[in-house]
């Protein structure tokens, strides 16, 4: 970057399509004041619309680092919801003219059919929205975890995100495993580092593949933003004999781009609420490569299932039996055989939404737009570094980012580790100052500016507010000084005589 | 609701909406909550996870599936610390049997249920059985009724006698609390206490009980149960579910810091969710779950959902409870059937011998729903007929109407409108086939 890049009129100029920008305005993004707001009125922030009688700056939309933890919410997601009310049963089964959502029994191969570009699915068959992540790693695990008393290991990261460890965990012993005999877990390359290089993991794979069943892997490691070589990994796992590769990509849809297909995962799930935009807790998906699709065609004298053995449930039968009530269970086709109940409506009117956003750009641009600005934040941090703001007594920078610096082994999060002991003056100082970031106790804040809703703006914004962490707090009579200046304006605005100021304390 | 009443109706009149037990009633308090819901996601965005806000009839997000648990106690009979409000209702059945059902081929492998269960819990409990190796023909066992062939009304001794029959092989009863079909309130007491008698382990699938009629879950004993929350409980089409999990069925007598702490608990499959809320954050990497129903969950719910469910049970409580509702449901579902048994006239003597009501006469065994069999053939003409009038029930391919009066919101007089248009609907069926 060149050096007026530290100058905040920086335009979006480094290569930012248009069309990202045009996609901001299609975001509630929270504003300061909302976030500091104590009370629950209905109102949503509008810019210019004021929230407030303080300081102006408060309507200025906050600067929204944790679409890595919760995504922004999409305007378009109330239009989507307002069909249920008038059509009770029959929205199951008839579309509505002029309603925006597919009839409800399509809606989820309709999300499916959003979600290719995303993916890199060969097709809608491949993808369905269902129930969340850890109950999908479960179903996927009950498929394709089919343990022999020769091949019975599971590999899987050391440190994951602890649902998945959780997840594996039960299910060895599900199986009558234990973690003790059947886990691996592959450990960061050397205490120092928090990543581990892919030649570490492949070393791991070689060893133990020949007694390994699945290798299972997030696609980005939650904690330090790690990218894994999904590819190649895949590919030499699958070389090396492992048969079921599964991806836990969380962290990853939405923030990079994918060909699941062309790389031949076994599977793959995530959840929606983060850069899928789709609200809190909102309903997962997952991904079933096509050559666990097969279903062989009804034989009586078979002794084989004719298709892959799953838990079941009546929404992952054939569409056209489904609601006849028939006994025998025939999956249908594809990734939706795996469904078991009839999902929340809702919930796929909030996907739906979510996914129509990303229909406006593709993740080829949202990625390139995403290295340019997370390598823009990268390059203002190390410049904080190198001007030793924050830095301690014992000569301790306030900060490392932890997060590999190849934009190719990194999605768009940094993760910063802090000095010890400063995770709560930072964090404040940044929520004063309208900035959101994720905080990960003891000692990591992990930001990320997501291209469709973050600007450069943004990154340069909450810089201004990390150099300020060395500078002692807003006096008191700073902070007197704006009161009485807000206490002006309503005085003004309302006729009425200037507030006489209390004691600020 | 408002449908195009079609022919001669205006269309803000109301059509007669019958078919709660498939997809109950949207509560116009929903539209509110969800909308504070979206304005909570927009204006805090991830601080509505722990950030209260005043005036909110909302819990922060992290406290959502609290809150609900506190709304679905008393709907079912239970103490919060046994429900949990979670996933979907065959998922829930899953977990529930991955966690209970262990089964020992040399001893008790198999697994009873009816044979006209709901095809979900069949195939759940099919798939179970292959988990572990075995083969449906071999390790379930479904129950006919002698007594009633063509409906399979399984009375109580028949379901007890059959449990005796089987005691010394059998794992795991899996039965319906209202059979779905015929709408038979089945014995849940008494029943689940034969099995215990036989160290049978029994989960009910309380799908078309819940709300509909008085759970005593904890005092009746049950072991584990899971329902859906888009029927009875007006949650919204695949609104999030729930189980319950009977106090002593999860226990968790082991610290974590304890030897061998995961032969304190039932093994489970498991997720962050289910570990202590306190701890849940430090992301420890080892499972330890909450004791209760909570230990159960395995992921962040849905809160959009929640907001939808606990907007629906806010109504209950209003409403004075299920007990309440349910005294009112009997004499509505009673006077249905008094005016479809032609007592009041409005169904004419030919019509009456097109169909019959196959759900049980007594209003102990039975919720709010009445099963109608119509004689083959007439069921199209006469679901088309009842939509010209803006009738809504629903239909059981190939004869089978069923008709639920929810008391929340339905009205004699809705019965007397369905009947009337059931009626002439019979009449139009029975002149197409000349009869």
């Amino acid at each position: 970057f060149p050096p007026d890049a530290k100058v905040h009129r920086l335009r979006e100029a480094a290569g930012c399509p248009r069309q990202t920008r045009a996609i901001r305005s299609d975001f509630n993004i929270p504003t300061k004041a909302s976030l500091k707001k104590r009370a629950l009125n209905g109102s949503i922030p509008e810019y210019g619309v004021s929230q407030s009688n303080g300081d102006m700056d408060d309507d200025a939309p906050s600067i929204y680092f944790v679409g890595n933890s919760l995504g922004a919410q999409p305007k378009c997601t109330r239009t989507k919801l307002e069909t249920w009310v008038s059509v009770g049963v029959n929205g199951h089964f008839t579309p509505l003219e002029s309603s925006p959502l597919t009839a409800w029994q399509d809606m989820a191969a309709d999300c499916a059919q959003q979600s290719l570009d995303l993916l890199g699915a060969a097709s809608p068959g491949e993808v369905i929205y269902m129930n969340t992540l850890t109950v999908n790693l479960h179903l996927m695990m009950a498929s394709l975890y089919r343990p022999t008393e020769k091949q019975h290991k599971i590999i899987a990261q050391w440190k994951p995100f602890p649902s998945d460890s959780y997840a594996i965990a039960s299910h060895l012993q599900w199986h009558g495993l234990s973690p003790s005999t059947s886990l691996i877990e592959i450990h960061p390359d050397n205490s120092q580092a928090m990543s581990i290089s892919t030649e570490h993991i492949l070393r791991v794979i070689d060893e133990h593949a020949d007694k390994t069943a699945l290798l299972v892997l997030p696609g980005i490691q939650y904690y330090t933003g790690q990218l894994f070589d999904i590819p190649r990994i895949t590919a030499l796992a699958h070389a090396a004999g492992i048969p079921q590769v599964g991806w836990d990509l969380a962290h990853a849809v939405g923030n990079v781009e994918l060909s699941l297909h062309d790389w031949s995962v076994d599977f793959a799930v995530w959840c929606t609420y983060k850069y899928l935009n789709s609200g809190p807790g909102a309903i997962a998906g997952m991904l079933v490569y096509e050559r666990h699709h097969h279903i062989a065609p009804a034989s009586s004298d078979s002794d084989s299932l004719g298709y892959r053995h799953r838990l079941a449930g009546w929404y992952g039968a054939d569409k056209s039996v489904r609601f006849n009530m028939e006994k025998e269970f025939r999956p249908a086709e594809g990734a939706h055989g795996w469904q078991v109940s009839n999902p929340s409506a809702v919930e796929l009117a909030c996907v739906r939404a979510a996914l129509g956003v990303f229909r406006r750009t593709s993740m080829r641009e949202l990625r390139d737009t995403a290295v340019v600005l997370t390598g823009y934040f990268e390059w203002f941090l190390n410049g904080l570094v190198e001007d030793k703001v924050g830095m301690g007594e014992d000569v301790q920078p306030a900060f490392r980012i932890i997060t590999p610096g190849d934009p190719l082994e990194r999605g768009l999060q940094l993760s910063l580790l802090l000095r010890s002991g400063l995770l709560g003056k930072v964090s404040e100082r940044l929520a004063e100052g309208g900035v959101v970031v994720d905080v990960r106790k003891p000692d990591v804040i992990r930001v990320a500016s997501v291209p469709m809703y973050c600007r450069f703006q943004d990154v340069w914004g909450s810089v201004e507010v990390f150099k300020k962490l060395s500078k002692k707090p807003d006096r008191p009579h700073h902070r007197e000084a704006k009161i009485s200046q807000a206490a002006s304006r309503y005085a003004n605005t309302f006729h009425c005589k200037p507030l006489t100021l209390r004691n600020s304390s | 609701a408002t449908i195009d009443a079609g022919s001669g109706g205006s269309t803000t009149d109301k059509c007669v909406y019958l078919c709660g037990n498939s997809l109950g009633l949207q509560p116009k308090r929903t539209q509110t909550r969800l909308n504070q819901y979206l304005a909570t996601w927009a204006t805090q965005g991830v601080q509505g996870h722990f950030k209260p806000l005043e005036g909110s009839p909302l819990p922060t997000w992290l406290d959502a599936d609290e809150r609900a648990a506190q709304l679905i106690a008393p709907i079912v009979g239970a103490s919060e610390a046994e429900v949990a409000v979670m996933q979907t209702l065959t998922a829930n059945l899953h977990l529930l049997m991955s966690a209970f059902y262990r089964p020992d081929i040399n001893g008790k492998h198999k697994i009873m249920l009816e044979s006209k269960a709901f095809p979900s819990d069949h195939f759940a409990v099919e798939t179970q059985l292959r988990h572990h190796g075995l083969d449906p023909s071999t390790s379930m066992i479904t129950l006919t009724s002698a007594s009633s062939p063509e409906d399979n009304i399984l009375t109580t001794s028949e379901i007890i006698s059959a449990i005796t029959a089987h005691a010394s092989s059998t794992a795991l009863l899996l039965l319906p609390g209202i059979q779905y079909y015929t709408g038979q309130l089945l014995d849940i007491p008494t029943i689940t206490a034969h099995a215990h008698k036989h160290s049978i382990f029994v989960i009910w699938d309380l799908a078309h009980a819940v709300g509909n009629v008085p759970l005593h879950l904890h005092d009746w004993d049950v072991d584990a149960a899971a329902w859906c929350s888009y029927k009875y409980l007006n949650g919204g089409p695949g609104c999030i579910a729930g189980m319950f999990v009977h106090s002593r069925n999860s226990t968790v007598t082991r610290a974590i810091t304890d030897e061998k702490p995961e032969e304190g608990y039932t093994n489970r499959l498991a997720g962050w969710w289910g570990n202590d809320k306190r701890t849940r954050f430090v992301m420890a990497n080892k499972f330890h779950p909450v004791k209760g129903a909570a230990g159960f969950q395995l992921s962040n719910p849905s809160v959009m959902d929640i907001t939808s469910l606990s907007a629906s049970l806010e109504l209950f409580h209003e409403a004075g409870g299920v007990g309440r509702l349910r005294e009112k449901s009997v004499r509505l579902t009673a006077f249905l059937e008094e005016l479809l048994l032609g007592e009041e006239g409005i169904v004419g003597e030919e019509e009456s011998s097109l169909f019959r009501i196959i759900t049980p006469r007594d209003p102990e065994q039975r919720g709010a729903q009445l099963s109608l069999m119509l004689k083959p053939g007439l069921l199209e003409t006469v679901m088309r007929e009842l939509e010209k009038r803006a009738v809504i029930v629903d239909e059981r391919r190939p004869d089978v109407i069923r008709v639920a009066p929810a008391p929340l919101y339905n009205t004699f007089e809705d019965c007397i409108g369905f009947v009337e248009a059931f009626a002439a609907a019979l009449k139009v069926a029975r002149a197409e086939r000349g009869t």
